[in-house]
């Protein structure tokens, strides 16, 4: 077991590395720090000014060794931009995006999971219909598009939530809910199929065989264990909020991670992405190795190592 | 991000003395989201086949002072442009028309390549295991990790921007679904008696592969094209949302959405339609895959 | 007023209306709250480029002369004088009344460090460049005065005096020895009308009028920069009364926005102009189509940019055929003038051996709608117009690699009216912005720095000038207009040279 959490680690941090030597060449090849840093209107001598300021001017083979020999002692480096290192930036930052992505997993908590188990007490109901329904719309909703939907409706029509900024938690009403819908079908089919395949278990049926009634029996044996599955399920969503995050930040105007993750690619801020890219595929395979081991602890069939 | 969910156990059929074949037919004609779905798969893919004799307009003529007109039902709309303008003005529901044709042919390619590279590397991960299969593992988290918008963005300003590339960047960010299902069920397959009687019998790894494995796979492998259709086709949106996909002027939905966004509290429609129009699509896909699953494998869970 | 604002911004206005006690609490307050999209990160000017922080540094920090901007003419500010001893000497007068936001006065010695600060090899200023031209060094003769020794004649001194140098306290940079040029990127001690309160980079910049500032005093007390990148949020934090003042508002949203009581859509002149490089030079292509001078005067035949102006841009914007503002010195505008005729523009191109058109990369980086606008054009007499859409970044990348055979680009002169703001760095030879390959002109136009009698530059500009319309190098497009939407209880002057002057704005 030990070894399987060291294995995956080891993985976790070869992957950053490939991924964010891919990363350093190709921002490299499609854009211009030295440009992005000096602005639209900047002249040449601007500009070569500030390519030798940040060391811009090196051939990138050596600005790759310098940023990989900074790594190794710690040290990812300044943000072109922020004037302030990174690892600061990214800690600074790293709250708000927690803070969104577990307000997603608890509204896709809310949703999924009653949602899930009504309709697994009552198959092929209109209840069961509608959670499929709920669950298909949820799939086919383009996550920027709903975004922009609920700032329609709620910024201007039903002013009820702000539409921009992470001042209080109002503010993280919409854009949780806007995250937070894109788990809703897996969760919510998988909570649906536990239960009834529990359901169908001999010890359910034993119990229902001796009167006990469909809701205290739901309680008490079957969404306990239809949902430990499901735990797995929400610690690999979990990291994908992460992943989601960048669209909706971006759009509800969130200081987080996910907007500085965009703006540092679309700004050429590649020390920025540098880090970032560690930070989330490394939240991502951790987040994907609490499942394994949720599922190999649940169910002993399954074997790791 | 590719979802790997479980599939729902659908209700098991009465044993019926029919063939396969027949089966699966009235299966598919009992399934009412399978049929909504693949109708409207059908009629979108119609309206995109032909879009030159349904369109109105020509989507790419401009008319400066006839831009941003309003719908037919707002005020000072008319049935010349029954959906209006757009900010070149172009006439907005055939610039709908034709981003029809733009969605359903990314999503065809980008689920293709997808699907090539994933249940390449998902046999051969499945069937050799060991390092071959770590090896696999590794690609499978580096693209899970790798910002796909960095990656377009890069690929699209180096190669230059056209339909190809977008369908070939999409599609080489989605292909983790279908290499982990063909992983895990070329594993299983594997160990089966007929595969272990053929490499007996002498069978090269390539026949085996070729003769007992993938045609065991096909089943599955359309069911997830159907789901990755959908997702792909979602992945443009977002791509041209954000500014590094589709290229203007090419009609893109999610570019559509994204000039849109600017006017959007005064013509929500330029936002609403070209969301509704990928809802519609995507469910179509969808349906059609949840339909197909059920129908397929309809004792198959996960 | 539309469908929607009707029916669904009524309850907008009416909450609007309700919430009118904050508005005009904000007025009680005397807090101007102004949402800018681009990032502040760094408040000092001698170390930035962009327009949002000469926006910044105006309302932070002075020059030694200010410009006038109805009159373009240099005013003494912490300078009372100038006067030539010759050529290259100047003696530069100081006021003994001007204070720092820390209470200490300024002194010949703060800026003589200043400025040979920003001439030194390693101060690697965004100003060393420009200044770095003409100036050799400051020498203090006096508690209020100092002496400039110029490299060479220079006729834009007074104009580098005026907008490219904040005036800094002796040491700043190199206190102790230590080099540090984010010294003043937080914490900075200028000498302006408002002083910093405080600063969230990225986030928000608090202002408040500074009591000791030499000058005439801001009208309003407190000035709060909030950055909002995205358009739509600003709007929304516009029509909920949550900013008084934003820029660079897309036309139809500021008219939009400006048509209901939430706001007033106001559009001044601006200095910026579009145009299109060609590349004449065949730096992509050697014997390619744009190395014929019929082609690109068709080119310029092609386009209806009366049309992209009017629509497009709205506001002042014009259409131009000058490849600079009309309001800039030096800007003839009796240069040859391509009418919008696609007939000729065909014939043209059939003239060249181009009748069935050819493949066209034409690159862009800012206003979509135009950049489409120039494709249907191109594409309407023959063109196989593939459009690179792309960020700014990226396009100057390829641009530095000489991969762009045209590209759509904008140029503000740094709210400067003068020709010599656009013309050197567009024509000279060490620009990659020089897509014409012309020796002749490039050294026409740098001939036009060298002196300081006014009617030779003219003379110059127009000579070069009249080339590039005759040869066609450019497809010249419009000039901009500036929009900007405010709270209705904001008096905002606008100025003719488009730079906004946010302490100058009061209450009405």
């Amino acid at each position: 077991m030990l070894k399987y959490i060291l294995l995956r680690g080891l993985l976790a941090i070869a992957v950053a590395f490939t991924v964010s030597l891919a990363a350093f060449f190709l921002l490299n090849a499609a854009t211009d720090p030295a440009q992005a840093i000096a602005g639209e209107d900047a002249t040449q001598e601007v500009v070569e000014t500030i390519r030798a300021r940040y060391g811009l001017d090196q051939p990138l083979p050596v600005r790759y060794a310098q940023w990989l020999g900074g790594v190794l002692r710690g040290d990812f480096g300044e943000s072109y931009y922020w004037h302030k290192p990174v690892a600061e930036l990214v800690a600074e930052r790293a709250g708000t995006t927690i803070t969104l992505a577990l307000s997603a997993l608890f509204v896709t908590i809310l949703i999924a999971i009653p949602l899930g188990a009504f309709a697994a007490l009552n198959p092929n109901s209109w209840i069961d219909r509608v959670a499929l329904g709920v669950a298909v719309s949820a799939q086919a909703v383009p996550n920027f598009w709903l975004g922009l939907i609920m700032i329609i409706l709620f910024g201007v029509m039903m002013p009820i939530f702000p539409v921009s900024g992470d001042d209080t938690w109002r503010h993280f009403v919409l854009p949780a809910f806007v995250l937070g819908a894109s788990s809703v079908p897996a969760v919510m089919r998988l909570t649906r199929t536990g239960l009834i395949e529990v359901m169908g278990a001999d010890y359910i049926r034993t119990a229902r065989s001796k009167g006990f009634r469909s809701g205290a029996l739901l309680r008490r044996h079957a969404l306990r264990n239809a949902l430990l599955p499901v735990i797995s399920v929400l610690a690999v969503q979990l990291g994908q909020k992460f992943g989601g995050s960048v669209i909706t930040e971006s759009i509800f105007a969130i200081n987080g991670l996910g907007r500085l993750a965009l703006e540092s690619i679309l700004g050429a801020d590649i020390p920025t992405v540098q880090m970032l890219i560690f930070v989330f595929a490394i939240v991502f395979v951790a987040m994907n190795l609490v499942a394994d081991i949720l599922n190999a602890a649940l169910d002993p069939r399954i074997r790791i190592g | 991000m590719t979802q790997v969910e479980s599939f729902t156990v659908a209700v098991p059929e009465e044993a019926a003395p029919l063939t396969p074949r027949q089966l699966m037919r009235r299966r598919a004609l009992g399934h009412t989201g399978f049929l909504i779905g693949a109708g409207l798969i059908i009629a979108l893919a119609l309206i995109a086949l032909f879009a030159p004799l349904i369109a109105p307009h020509d989507p790419f003529v401009q008319s400066l002072s006839s831009r941003m007109l309003p719908p037919v039902w707002d005020d000072g709309g008319t049935w010349e442009h029954i959906l209006g303008t757009d900010q070149n003005g172009r006439d907005y529901l055939s610039r709908l028309i034709y981003g029809a044709r733009v969605s359903i042919s990314i999503g065809l390619g980008a689920a293709t390549i997808g699907m090539l590279i994933g249940v390449t590397l998902g046999v051969i991960a499945g069937y050799f295991g060991g390092w071959v299969d770590h090896g696999v593992s590794f690609l499978l988290t580096a693209q899970l990790a790798l910002p796909g918008l960095l990656l377009a963005m890069a690929l699209v300003f180096i190669i230059g921007p056209s339909i190809w590339v977008v369908i070939c960047i999409i599609g080489v960010l989605h292909w983790t679904y279908y290499l982990v299902v063909t992983r895990s069920a070329t594993q299983r397959i594997r160990n089966l008696d007929f595969v272990a009687a053929a490499a007996a019998s002498g069978a090269t790894p390539r026949q085996i592969i070729w003769h007992e494995i993938v045609p065991n796979l096909i089943s599955q492998i359309i069911v997830i094209f159907t789901f990755e259709l959908g997702i792909a086709i979602l992945a443009e949106a977002s791509l041209s949302f954000l500014g590094v996909g589709i290229q203007p002027p090419t009609p893109s939905w999610g570019l559509m959405i994204a000039e849109g966004k600017e006017a959007m509290f005064y013509r929500p429609w330029l936002v609403v339609l070209p969301g509704l129009c990928l809802f519609t699509l995507v469910i179509g896909a969808n349906l059609m895959g949840d339909g197909l699953r059920d129908i397929t494998a309809p004792e198959g869970r996960n | 007023m539309n469908y929607f604002l009707k029916r669904a911004l009524a309850p907008a206005i009416l909450s609007a209306a309700l919430a009118a006690v904050p508005a005009s609490a904000q007025q009680a307050n005397d807090t101007l709250r102004v949402a800018l999209a681009e990032e502040i990160l760094n408040l000092d000017y001698n170390y930035t480029t962009k327009r949002e922080y000469i926006i910044l540094a105006q309302m932070t920090d002075t020059t030694l002369f200010s410009l006038d901007p109805n009159t373009q003419e240099f005013n003494p500010a912490v300078a009372t004088g100038y006067e030539y001893i010759d050529e290259k000497t100047l003696d530069v007068s100081l006021r003994d009344d001007v204070k720092f936001h820390d209470g200490s006065t300024l002194t010949a010695e703060d800026v003589a460090y200043t400025y040979n600060w920003i001439v030194r090899e390693d101060s690697e200023s965004n100003a060393s460049g420009t200044v770095g031209r003409w100036l050799d060094n400051v020498e203090v003769t006096g508690p209020t005065s100092v002496r400039f020794h110029l490299k060479s004649v220079y006729p834009l001194v007074l104009r580098d005096m005026a907008q490219r140098i904040m005036l800094r306290k002796a040491g700043t940079y190199d206190a102790g020895g230590t080099i540090n040029r984010d010294a003043m990127a937080q914490q900075l001690i200028g000498t302006g009308p408002y002083k910093v309160v405080s600063f969230e980079p990225g986030q928000e910049l608090v202002l408040e009028r500074f009591d000791d500032f030499f000058g005439e005093k801001p009208a309003i007390q407190k000035v709060v920069v909030r950055n909002l990148p995205d358009i739509g949020t600003q709007q929304a934090e516009m029509m909920s009364g949550g900013i008084d003042w934003m820029f660079k508002v897309p036309l139809d949203l500021a008219e939009s926005l400006g048509a209901t009581p939430l706001a007033t859509h106001l559009s001044g002149p601006d200095l910026r102009i579009a145009f299109i490089v060609l590349d004449a030079a065949g730096y992509t292509d050697e014997n390619g189509p744009l190395t014929n001078t019929k082609v690109r005067q068709a080119i310029n035949h092609a386009l209806n940019k009366a049309d992209m102006a009017k629509y497009l841009i709205g506001g002042s914007a014009e259409p131009i055929h000058t490849a600079c503002h009309p309001a800039q010195f030096g800007c003839d505008v009796s240069v040859k003038d391509y009418s919008y005729d696609p007939d000729t523009a065909r014939a043209l191109l059939a003239d060249a051996g181009y009748g069935d058109g050819f493949p066209l990369e034409l690159w862009a980086y800012r206003n979509k709608a135009v950049a489409e606008a120039i494709a249907a054009d191109l594409t309407a007499i023959g063109l196989d117009v593939d459009l690179r859409y792309v960020k700014l970044e990226s396009l100057n990348q390829a641009r530095a690699s000489q991969d762009i055979p045209a590209y759509f680009g904008t140029w503000g002169s740094g709210g400067t009216a003068d020709t010599a703001a656009i013309a050197r760095i567009h024509f000279s030879m060490d620009t990659d912005r020089n897509l014409s390959g012309d020796e002749a002109l490039a050294e026409e136009v740098l001939s036009a720095e060298q002196t300081s009698v006014q009617e030779d530059r003219a003379a110059i500009y127009s000579s070069a000038l009249g080339k590039i319309a005759d040869q066609a190098y450019w497809a010249p497009l419009f000039t901009y207009s500036a929009n900007y939407l405010v709270s209705p209880d904001l008096d905002f002057p606008l100025d003719p040279d488009g730079l906004p002057r946010l302490q100058n704005s009061s209450w009405k």
